[in-house]
């Protein structure tokens, strides 16, 4: 787990839902760049154009679709569901064998030769992001890897350079920076709130929306970093190890230091009244 | 050959009960071969939904608890010094030894890729409860096979080990206490992350010291039922009067769960507690009948001095118990409108695990001196094989009868 507090020049994904046309060229490029498999898709199978069914091992990005009603118009938004790269990552933390690692440049990504397959950090992340091959004897973990291999050589990931509009990455600070700006600029266009900014205790995934968090299929999440939530417990393990064996160590020594000289004290007494009952 | 007619025949001789649970066992094997043949996704109801399912509810959440036992009693009898319970110590030890061992078996069937399960060993993460808990179960099932030693060492009449293993006792015991504190809690530390997604009656801070807490109830109440089951059924001796002496210590852990438990509800935690039917009457069955009701049960002095009455209220704080753990880890976290159930193969292979301990205890007492331990008894001295000690006097020989 790393252990840095500033992430400030972290790279970072600002999404301006407003901005988003529902293309998926992004859902396409993840699927060039990371070589994933196509899923079996319906159409409207979901609300609108959205497909596939569900995030899965080979799918790690999605448009999500809301169909609404504005002034007696049909209006379309939309929500880009991925790792959200936690600035302190829940799965990081849970990880057994530390399979998840934040990177110095952003993305969280998964080191598939540690993992043992627990599916801790499944049930540990808040956005519900890593999925498992479950067609497999013997499956792994799979999940965005925030196109590392990229981001480490200098591009930019497969999903914000396809994206003709909505995608902007750069430093952390200087996403939020344009995205607050983007709020003071237009009001009326956004929903007065930035989403990443301290969900989770703030993540590398900025959003911006137009309507509510929870009507586009946002999950609701805790404002502290998770890791803490856990740590908080764990970080007593050393003192309840100490405390538990030190005083039982205590307890132990004493009752048998009592019943030893209890012992003693009575063939003593046995010794000065020889004439008395014999033991045994 | 004649040593597997031996075995064969010896098999034919067992009661019509343990041949059924050897069938049960032997279903749940082959069960379990077909989640490595068909993979995990086909065989079970896991989903990325639901990615633990009954055998990390059951197999190791609830095992863990349930083999609380061992830890329990060894500190009450070798800390605390009550040493009339010493009788029940090695059933406990021997409960504790196979819950462990069926643990890890458990986890190795439910483990996407088992054989890098040593990377736990190799990786270290210290943030992560997952961590803590399987380098506990590894310490502490090593700690319970050196308790399940003495017994063996006993029916084979190895001297050497036996004289080690006994001097070792107390160290173990206070061992086997701190390692089981850490895992048991830490077992509860797994849910404190999972914050927005397990229900209000259930999410708290407080969650590792309750399961450490309810773990130790359930570990006095299981010695109880297994000791009632043995007189019963296995012609044991009645060790009604021991029994009586622990479920004196019952109503004290139990109010003093109840009372962390309330506290936690009412001062930790904030937010709608009764806004699903379904979780509200799995919450009160918990509590109210699984720790509430059974606590007062135990102040009463009829209900102490009643094998049966007894027996009763023990299988309540274990069905209280089962049900908060499959309550924390399942049934709390559920999407009402997408329910997880296991799959026929998971429900087999939990079925066969829990035979398996059945099974395996009932031939382990048939087979080593497990429910006959007087410690009083036993010759712990060593055989003067060489007869280097004929000579004269020493002060060892001395010693060592006093091992007793």
């Amino acid at each position: 787990m790393s252990s840095r507090k500033d992430f400030t020049k972290d790279k970072a994904f600002l999404i301006d839902m407003t901005k988003c046309t529902g293309c998926r060229g992004c859902q396409v490029a993840c699927k060039q760049w990371n070589q994933l498999d196509a899923e079996k898709t319906e159409f409207f199978s979901g609300e609108g154009y959205q497909n596939p069914p569900a995030m899965s091992e080979k799918t790690f990005t999605r448009i999500k679709f809301r169909d609404y009603q504005k002034n007696g118009q049909n209006e379309f938004a939309f929500y880009k569901e991925m790792c959200m790269h936690c600035n302190e990552p829940a799965c990081a933390s849970v990880c057994p064998v530390g399979a998840f690692e934040k990177t110095a440049e952003g993305p969280v990504i998964y080191k598939a030769d540690r993992c043992i397959g627990c599916r801790f950090c499944m049930i540990a992340c808040p956005f519900g992001i890593p999925k498992y091959e479950w067609s497999k004897a013997f499956p792994l973990v799979k999940k965005c890897t925030g196109c590392y291999s990229r981001v480490k050589e200098g591009m930019k990931p497969a999903c914000a350079t396809t994206c003709p509009t909505a995608i902007s990455y750069g430093p952390r600070d200087e996403m939020i920076k344009e995205a607050e700006r983007r709020l003071t600029d237009y009001p009326d266009r956004y929903i007065h709130k930035v989403y990443g900014k301290d969900q989770a205790g703030g993540t590398s995934v900025i959003y911006l929306t137009s309507l509510p968090f929870d009507e586009l299929g946002f999950k609701p999440v805790t404002m502290r970093p998770l890791p803490g939530y856990t740590w908080q417990a764990l970080r007593l393990v050393p003192a309840a190890f100490l405390t538990v064996g030190g005083g039982l160590s205590a307890i132990s020594w004493i009752n048998h230091r009592k019943d030893r000289l209890k012992q003693e004290r009575e063939e003593a007494e046995a010794a000065q009244q020889p004439n008395e009952t014999k033991e045994d | 050959m004649t040593a597997a007619r031996y075995v064969v025949n010896e098999i034919k001789g067992y009661h019509r009960f343990v041949k059924f649970l050897i069938a049960l066992v032997a279903i749940a094997a082959v069960a379990s071969l077909a989640r490595f043949v068909f993979g995990l996704g086909p065989t079970t109801n896991l989903n990325d939904t639901y990615p633990w399912g009954l055998w990390i509810s059951f197999d190791v959440v609830t095992a863990v608890p349930l083999a609380a036992g061992a830890f329990t009693l060894g500190a009450i009898v070798h800390c605390f010094h009550i040493k009339k319970l010493e009788p029940l110590v090695r059933p406990a030890i021997v409960t504790g030894f196979l819950g462990y061992s069926l643990v890890c078996i458990g986890l190795v069937l439910d483990l996407g890729q088992p054989h890098k399960g040593w990377h736990v060993l190799r990786y270290w993460n210290p943030h992560s409860p997952m961590f803590e808990v399987s380098m506990c179960v590894m310490a502490y099932t090593t700690v319970l096979f050196l308790e399940f030693l003495s017994p063996v060492a006993e029916k084979f009449g190895w001297h050497v080990p036996m004289r080690v293993l006994r001097w070792l006792e107390m160290p173990l015991v206070i061992l086997a206490a701190a390692i089981s504190t850490l895992h048991q809690s830490s077992l509860g530390t797994f849910f404190l992350i999972v914050v927005d997604k397990l229900h209000n009656l259930w999410y708290n801070p407080l969650l590792p010291l309750l399961f450490w807490v309810s773990a130790i109830c359930a570990g006095m109440c299981i010695i109880i039922l297994e000791a009632t089951a043995s007189h019963k059924w296995m012609g044991q001796p009645n060790e009604g009067v021991l029994l009586r002496t622990l479920a004196k210590v019952l109503p004290w852990t139990l109010g003093l769960y109840i009372g962390l438990r309330t506290f936690s509800l009412l001062a930790l935690v904030e937010g709608p507690f009764f806004d699903r039917p379904g979780l509200t009457i799995a919450f009160f069955l918990e509590f109210g009948v699984g720790f509430v009701l059974p606590c007062i049960m135990f102040t009463q002095k009829s209900v102490r001095e009643d094998d049966r009455r007894r027996a009763i209220a023990a299988s309540l704080v274990i069905f209280g118990l089962v049900l908060n753990r499959f309550n924390v880890s399942m049934i709390g976290m559920m999407n009402p409108r997408h329910i997880y159930l296991p799959s026929i193969i998971e429900t087999l292979v939990t079925l066969g695990i829990i035979a398996a301990h059945i099974l395996f205890f009932v031939l382990i007492a048939k087979y080593f001196p497990i429910f006959e331990h007087h410690p009083e008894t036993v010759d712990y001295t060593i055989p003067d094989s060489f007869h280097k000690l004929d000579g004269g006097p020493s002060v060892e020989v001395k010693a060592a009868s006093h091992g007793g």
